[in-house]
Parts: C-alpha cells; structure tokens; sequence
C-alpha cells in the first residue's frame, strides 16, 4: 500500500496534515458517539417503559372488549365503535438529538369524552364506556411508543454509522497514515544517506584525481629538473 | 296477534309455560362453560336453538354463528308470543319488545352512517319487536339516514327523529338520533297503562327498570365528568329520579352512590355500590341491577299467574339466557377462564 506512495517532502507534509486532520476526527466522532450512547441508554429506558406499559394496556383493551363483546354482544360493540364521527389525529414534527433527527408525534382527538364518541348513552352500557376508554389508552401509549421507539432506532442506526467511522479511522485509515509517513520518512532518510554517500564519493574521486594531477606534476617537474640538470 | 279484541292471558301463559321448561337450566350453563365455541354451538343444536344453528351453519362459523343463532331464536320466541296475544295482553308486551324495534332503528342508523351493506346490517338486526317484514325491508334499503326517517314516519318513532335529524344535521353525530329513538321507548314503555293489579306489578317493574337505566346512565355522567346536561338523558316515569334530582346529583359521583344507597333498592344494590366505591367500575353495578331486575321479573310471575307478569318474567328469563350463551362463547373465544365467565353470568 505505502510504496503506491511517492516518498516527496510535498507527500510526507500533506500525509501529515491528514494526519492531523483525522487524529482531531477521530476524537470528535468518539465524543460523539459516547454522548449518542448515553442519549440512547435514556431512550432506552423510556421505551422499556413505554413497550411495557403498551403491553399492561393492551392487555387491559383486549380484557374490557372481551367483557363488553361478551356481555353486550358484539353487534353493540361493532354499533357503538361505528358510530365514532371525530377519529384520533396524528401530526408529526422533528427535533434533533445530538445531530440526529428524530419524530415528535403530537396527536389530538384521542382521549375522547362521553358525548364526543357518537353513540347514545341511553342505548349503550359502561362496559363500552370501559372499552372505548381503554383502547383511548392503549392508542395514547401506541403513539407514545412509536416516538420513541423511532427515536430509539434513528439512535442506534446513528450510533452504528459512527462507531463505523470511529473504527475505520483508528483501525484503517490511521494506520494506512501512519505507515505511509513512515515510509515516505524511511525513504527520504535513505535517500539523503546516498547522497551524503554519493558526495563523499565525488569528494574522494575529486581527491584522488588532484592528488594524482599534484603527482602528474610532481614528477613532470623532477623529470624538467631532472633534464635541466643534465643539460647543465 | 293484535291489540283488537279481548286478552288472552290463559292461553299465552300456558304456552309461554312450556317454553319456559326448556330454558337452560344452572347446570347446563356449567356445562356450557367448560365447552369451547364449536362444542356450545353443538350443545345448542341438540336443543331449542337446532333450527338456527342449522340455518345459519352455512354462513357462519364459531361464536359468530352462536351469537347470531341465539339473535334470531329470541326473534322468533318473542315473535310467537305477540302473535298468540290479542287485546290489552298484546299492548302490553308489545310495549317491552318495542326495545328490539329501536335496537332495529338504531342499528340501520348506524349501518347507513357508515356506509355499511344491507347484507351486514341485516344480519346484526333482532326482528323480536312489532315491525314487520315489509317495514324492515324498506328500513334495510333505505340509504340515507333522512330515507330511514321518512320510512319512520308512521311510527311511534317519526316526530321524535324527524326533531332529532335537525340536529343530526347540524352536529353530524348520531347521538341525538339514538337518544331520540331510545327516549320514544322509554316513554311509551309507562305510558296510559290500564289500572288492574297486575298491570300495576308489571308498572313497578317497568318503573325500577327506568330508574336503573337513569341511575346507570348518571353514575356513568357522574363518572366520566363530561359537560353534558344529566336532564338531557333523564327518562321520565321511574320513581328513583326527578330531572332535577338526577341533574344535580350527577355532577356529584359520591352524593349520587349515597343517594342511591339510602334509596328503595338498597338491598339489591349495597354491595354493588360498595364496589363501585372500591373499584372504580360500574360494571359490577350493571351487573346487579340486571340481577335485580330479573328477580324482580321472577316475582312478578308467581304473584299473578294468569296475566301478563308471567310472560313478562319468560321475556326476560328468555334474554338473560341469550345473554348468558353468548358471555360464555365470547368469554370463551376470548380465552376467559371458567370461573371468571359463571361470575358474570346473571342467573337466578
């Protein structure tokens, strides 16, 4: 991997800048998903709360519209469930949650009084009026549990996403730096001891030829005196 | 057959007698608790219910067909005895059965409100009252509430809700229609009774009825602390209540229970009222004024064996029973065990 790298001082700074840029990623991306993991362990609990009071009041509806199904007939129960004129209301809206966004359900309309679920007091019973307050429940706490529950999954996806990035900045692309700037480092080193080397060479060739030029003439100077002594 | 001529009170008691013979009796209904639905609905079909169960087999299955079977079986028992009575008898149970008319009423109210087939409206509809065939028919083919109004219109029930449709109108919710249909009974129900003895018992009765009905509806206002008018469902005739007596009380869920606890029926409803107290449900309360009243009934049927009280009692032991079947084959579809379901089975 590191020798698709060419080992320049331009390369080594601008490995280095990333390295730097990633080391400060990295610790802000662990930040943050420390902080998302204790949001999500609140809106954990709160949806263990929420599943369970879902499943009290589920079980609860079902009982009073077992009892009123049973008591009044199901045809009463059917009537007076049709006679509903205004049905429940959902209206989502967001809020953000450490950059995530997730739902806020706001609902109307849900929790209904006696003479706002269209049948006629005269004809029905209260086990009805105990049905329809119980599945009034059981639906406040479904559309509770749906905001949270999103939340909860927005969270953890969100969480997933940055424990990801976390790991491939620590356990890739660091590394990948790291072992690139010591490569380029390795070979930059290697690259001025040739040429330390190859100067020293050129140094003593350089030597080697005065010393043998200053020889040349030593000895083209004895030999002249050499003959002037002769001539003499 | 009609409310011409002289009543017959022997002839429809004696054969109202025999019909009271085949009720189920305790044990049977411990029986039927320890059966599942399609074991009842066999239980049914070796007794008086064959007839239906074998009609409707092919179209229903499980509690749906129970249900359906006991619907139509009450029709036609209560159909028999108002073509056996004649005279001043007829009057007087017609007058009872006329809550199966409204039933029928209000049912295709809500069926053509909801934009239900005439095949599903029909089905859940209990032809026990005194409208015929042909009046339910055009009911059924109505389709528009102002349709089944105008088909209204020859009846007890056509000023009430062609006063009740303005509002309808207005409002888009069907309260003030099934109030005005239920209020017609009620009214008629105690209206120009003639004065014998028994006719006098079978007034009591009728009176306790509605003041169980107004001391029902009551501590339900009373309880949910919704801002409607108590006077506005107050039925008049019963002896517990005035209009303004049940207005102010409902406004007030523990003056209301002393009031009703210090009243004529404290016996029959003490111990309910003290559970209401405890438990916050009025169900146990429904529970012994229906009680109540089927004791009464029973009553009623012994004092005077040879007028309309005996009938009146077979009328009611014969929906308590229906009412009976189907708690213990809803109850048990719905996983309910034994001895949750006999609590809640009314028998006396």
């Amino acid at each position: 991997m590191a020798k698709d790298v060419k080992p320049t001082r331009k390369n080594l700074m601008a490995i280095e800048d990333r390295i730097d840029l990633s080391e400060r990623g990295h610790d802000t991306l662990e930040q943050k998903r420390d902080g998302l993991i204790m949001e999500f362990m609140d809106i954990l609990d709160q949806a263990q709360d929420v599943r369970s009071d879902m499943a009290d009041d589920y079980e609860r509806a079902q009982r009073t519209i077992d009892m009123a199904r049973a008591m009044e007939g199901d045809v009463a129960v059917r009537g007076a469930a049709a006679a509903l004129k205004e049905h429940p209301e959902i209206t989502t809206q967001s809020k953000n949650i450490m950059g995530v966004v997730v739902p806020q359900i706001e609902s109307s309309k849900v929790k209904k009084s006696l003479d706002e679920r269209g049948y006629g007091l005269l004809g029905s019973s209260a086990r009805i009026d105990e049905a329809a307050d119980a599945y009034e429940e059981l639906l406040e706490t479904i559309i509770l549990a749906a905001e949270v529950e999103t939340a909860m999954k927005k969270m953890l996806t969100e969480i997933e996403t940055t424990k990801r990035r976390v790991n491939a900045l620590e356990f890739t692309l660091l590394p990948q730096l790291y072992e690139n700037q010591e490569y380029i480092e390795q070979k930059l080193e290697e690259q001025e001891r040739e040429e330390i080397f190859r100067l020293k060479k050129i140094k003593a060739k350089k030597e080697d030829e005065e010393a043998a030029e200053a020889a040349e003439a030593a000895e083209a100077a004895e030999a002249a005196d050499a003959a002037e002594t002769a001539d003499a | 057959m009609s409310a011409v001529g002289s009543s017959n009170p022997e002839y429809v008691v004696a054969r109202v007698r025999a019909r009271r013979g085949s009720l189920y009796s305790d044990e049977e209904y411990r029986k039927l608790t320890r059966m599942s639905p399609s074991e009842i609905a066999r239980f049914m079909e070796e007794s008086t219910y064959e007839a239906e169960i074998n009609a409707l087999g092919s179209r229903h299955a499980g509690v749906d067909l129970i249900e359906y079977a006991l619907n139509r079986n009450l029709a036609k028992q209560f159909e028999g005895i108002l073509d056996w009575s004649e005279g001043g008898l007829y009057d007087l149970i017609a007058r009872y059965l006329r809550k199966f008319d409204a039933w029928n009423v209000k049912t295709v109210i809500r069926g053509v409100y909801t934009g239900a087939s005439q095949e599903e409206v029909e089905v859940d509809l209990i032809r026990a009252g005194e409208f015929d065939d042909r009046r339910i028919r055009r009911l059924l083919e109505a389709d528009s509430i102002e349709a089944v109004v105008e088909v209204l219109e020859d009846t007890i029930y056509g000023a009430p809700l062609r006063e009740a449709y303005a509002e309808y109108e207005e409002t888009d919710v069907l309260v003030p229609l099934e109030n005005a249909v239920d209020r017609v009974f009620y009214e008629r129900l105690l209206g120009n009774l003639p004065g014998d003895e028994p006719t006098r018992q079978y007034e009591a009765f009728l009176k306790a009825e509605v003041d169980f009905r107004n001391a029902d509806n009551a501590l339900r206002l009373a309880r949910s602390g919704a801002e409607i008018d108590p006077a506005e469902y107050f039925i008049e005739g019963g002896e517990l209540f005035t209009r303004d007596t049940l207005a102010r009380l409902a406004r007030n869920l523990d003056e209301l229970v002393e009031y009703i606890a210090e009243s004529q029926y404290a016996d029959e409803l003490g111990p309910a009222l003290r559970e209401l107290e405890e438990a916050d449900s009025l169900i146990a309360f429904e529970h012994a004024t229906d009680a109540a009243l089927l004791a009464y009934g029973d009553r009623l049927g012994t004092i005077h064996p040879v007028s309309v009280t005996p009938v009146i009692s077979y009328i009611l032991a014969k929906e308590r029973e229906v009412e009976n079947i189907r708690a213990i084959a809803r109850g048990k579809e719905a996983g309910l065990p034994a001895n949750e379901i006999e609590e809640e089975l009314v028998i006396t």
